[in-house]
């Protein structure tokens, strides 16, 4: 089983946000719902999250997230991981 | 205080609060190291008596080559045991050994020491020892602290624990406007003459104690004992980190994530707390050693010189009159002092500027120590490393004031009172300390001291 790893990461990051440009033209249009499937963790990423992992969005502008898990962190930029945060964010 | 809740947001957090760094050459060939946390701790702490924090990481840090980086780390991390889920009290009857199942809330630590070849866990499940409740719940607690003490396998002793605050400070009288007891009657706003009054006089404090094998901190395989010998100095400072991110969780209890981050260092005494402004504190406490240049201009122009000739008019006209950056002050706080300005002493570390403590080991303890350290003609003693009863406040005082401004400018001479500044907290009758390790006082028991 693949660990969480900060390439691992970035990679299914990377995956994301193309994968919205691709569908969508730009990732701003995405929606959560839209998007929810091919984000799913996976069995094995799931069983490997020991403790909490908090995302702060540092420069929503630039898409720049910090990622926190374990003792590391990880800095990414995905713009639409922060579009569906925000989106999240306003649920109730 | 020495760095007792010095800046605002560590004020928040006393376990955390690195509040004295000590570091000195015994007669051993080793190098004592303390460093406390839990300002003014009041013994009588009960339910829930201190300890250090299981969410923190606590270093002692050595840089041995100048850069003010660390080559040499000892960092301790806490584990927290309850014993009995049943009862809300600390202990449940008296506590007579490490293991005795009165103690319901105990502590272990581990030891883990950083080079740059990695880091090694060098110990786990130590115990440290229960707070001092009194003499029916800790009788005894002398034998029992004892038992905390421990030998590890390549010579270093360490202790976590307890003990009686070390440091003595006139609290009180310094910032009500920096009142200087001996001079009550010259401030701007007279008041009698009184004596000093110690303001930690009957506080504990949590102390990681650590004695190193002088070849173990160095970049020499065998002790230096060359004074002058560009490797004999050491800088030391100690830190705690937290995690990055905090959260509560529904039932109480807390989570955490993220790297380590430094929320409280100190190297010498009193550089934080009368030093950096309020409005950069804790900008200091987050950033590291070998980043101190942007702090050196308040110590070229510190505040407190030119506030004493206002706060006492008349008494320090030499000092109103020193507008030159102070490198005396450069020197003792932030590169350590050059050979050729004291005879047979350097404890220079390069020309990085950085708040440690530097401690020069080729020089042999005193056999006559002065509290006054070097300034009393004691060069085993503070600015070189920092003993445990080296009147700190007095020292940094009279530097300020100008006393060590001749050390760069021979044609400079110090006020008259100068040599008259005092804490006068210094022969405060409850400082005992201990002939051995760990060194530091027998904590006042809660029963005695309410």
């Amino acid at each position: 089983m693949e660990p969480v790893t900060r390439r691992s990461f970035l990679v299914k990051g990377s995956a994301g946000a193309a994968g919205a440009a691709a569908a969508f033209g730009t990732g701003w249009t995405l929606s959560s719902a839209d998007h929810g499937e091919a984000s799913a963790a996976s069995q094995s990423e799931l069983k490997d999250l020991k403790g909490p992992l908090v995302a702060q969005v540092t420069d929503a502008a630039a898409g720049k997230v910090s990622v926190l898990v374990g003792e590391r962190e990880v800095n990414v930029t995905d713009k639409s991981l922060v579009a569906k945060l925000l989106r999240a964010s306003k649920k109730n | 205080m020495s760095s007792h809740r010095e800046a605002p947001s560590i004020l928040k957090d006393p376990l955390a609060d690195n509040t004295d760094v000590y570091a000195w050459r015994t007669n051993r060939n080793t190098i004592a190291i303390v460093t406390s946390y839990v300002p003014v701790e009041a013994p009588a702490g009960g339910p829930n008596f201190y300890e250090f924090g299981d969410d923190v990481t606590y270093q002692i840090n050595i840089d041995n080559n100048g850069d003010g980086k660390a080559d040499v780390t000892y960092q301790f991390r806490f584990q927290n045991q309850i014993t009995n889920p049943n009862t809300f009290l600390y202990n449940t009857g008296p506590i007579k050994s490490l293991d005795d199942p009165n103690w319901n809330r105990r502590q272990t630590y581990s030891v883990t020491r950083i080079t740059r070849r990695g880091a090694r866990l060098i110990a786990k499940n130590l115990k440290c020892p229960p707070c001092n409740i009194g003499p029916r719940s800790t009788p005894n607690y002398a034998a029992l602290a004892d038992k905390a003490v421990y030998t590890l396998p390549r010579g270093e002793k360490v202790f976590a624990g307890q003990r009686a605050e070390s440091f003595y400070v006139d609290l009180g009288s310094v910032f009500d406007l920096g009142t200087l007891r001996p001079f009550q009657n010259l401030h701007l706003i007279p008041t009698a003459a009184a004596n000093g009054r110690d303001a930690l006089a009957q506080a504990n404090v949590h102390s990681i104690v650590l004695e190193v094998p002088i070849p173990r901190a160095t970049q020499r395989t065998n002790a230096p004992t060359d004074p002058l010998d560009p490797k004999a100095t050491i800088g030391v400072w100690g830190a705690a980190y937290r995690q990055k991110a905090a959260m509560r969780n529904p039932d109480g209890s807390p989570s955490f994530a993220g790297p380590w981050m430094q929320v409280s260092r100190l190297g010498n005494p009193l550089f934080n707390e009368v030093v950096v402004p309020m409005a950069r504190k804790d900008e200091w406490n987050a950033v590291r050693p070998h980043q101190d240049a942007a702090f050196a201009k308040y110590v070229a122009q510190p505040e407190l010189a030119k506030l004493l000739p206002v706060l006492y008019p008349g008494v320090f006209p030499n000092l109103k009159a020193l507008t030159k950056d102070r490198a005396d002050l450069l020197a003792i706080l932030l590169t350590g002092i050059p050979k050729g300005l004291i005879p047979g002493f350097q404890n220079f570390t390069g020309q990085t500027q950085a708040d440690m403590l530097r401690l020069n080991v080729a020089i042999p303890p005193s056999s006559n120590p002065n509290r006054l350290g070097v300034l009393g003609g004691d060069i085993a003693g503070f600015p070189n490393g920092r003993r445990l009863p080296d009147d700190v406040v007095t020292i940094e005082l009279r530097a300020v004031a100008g006393a060590t401004y001749p050390l760069v400018d021979p044609t400079f001479t110090p006020d008259a009172a100068v040599s008259a500044i005092e804490d006068g907290t210094f022969n405060n009758p409850g400082r005992k300390f201990l002939d051995n390790f760990p060194y530091m006082g027998i904590p006042y028991s809660g029963y005695d001291v309410p």
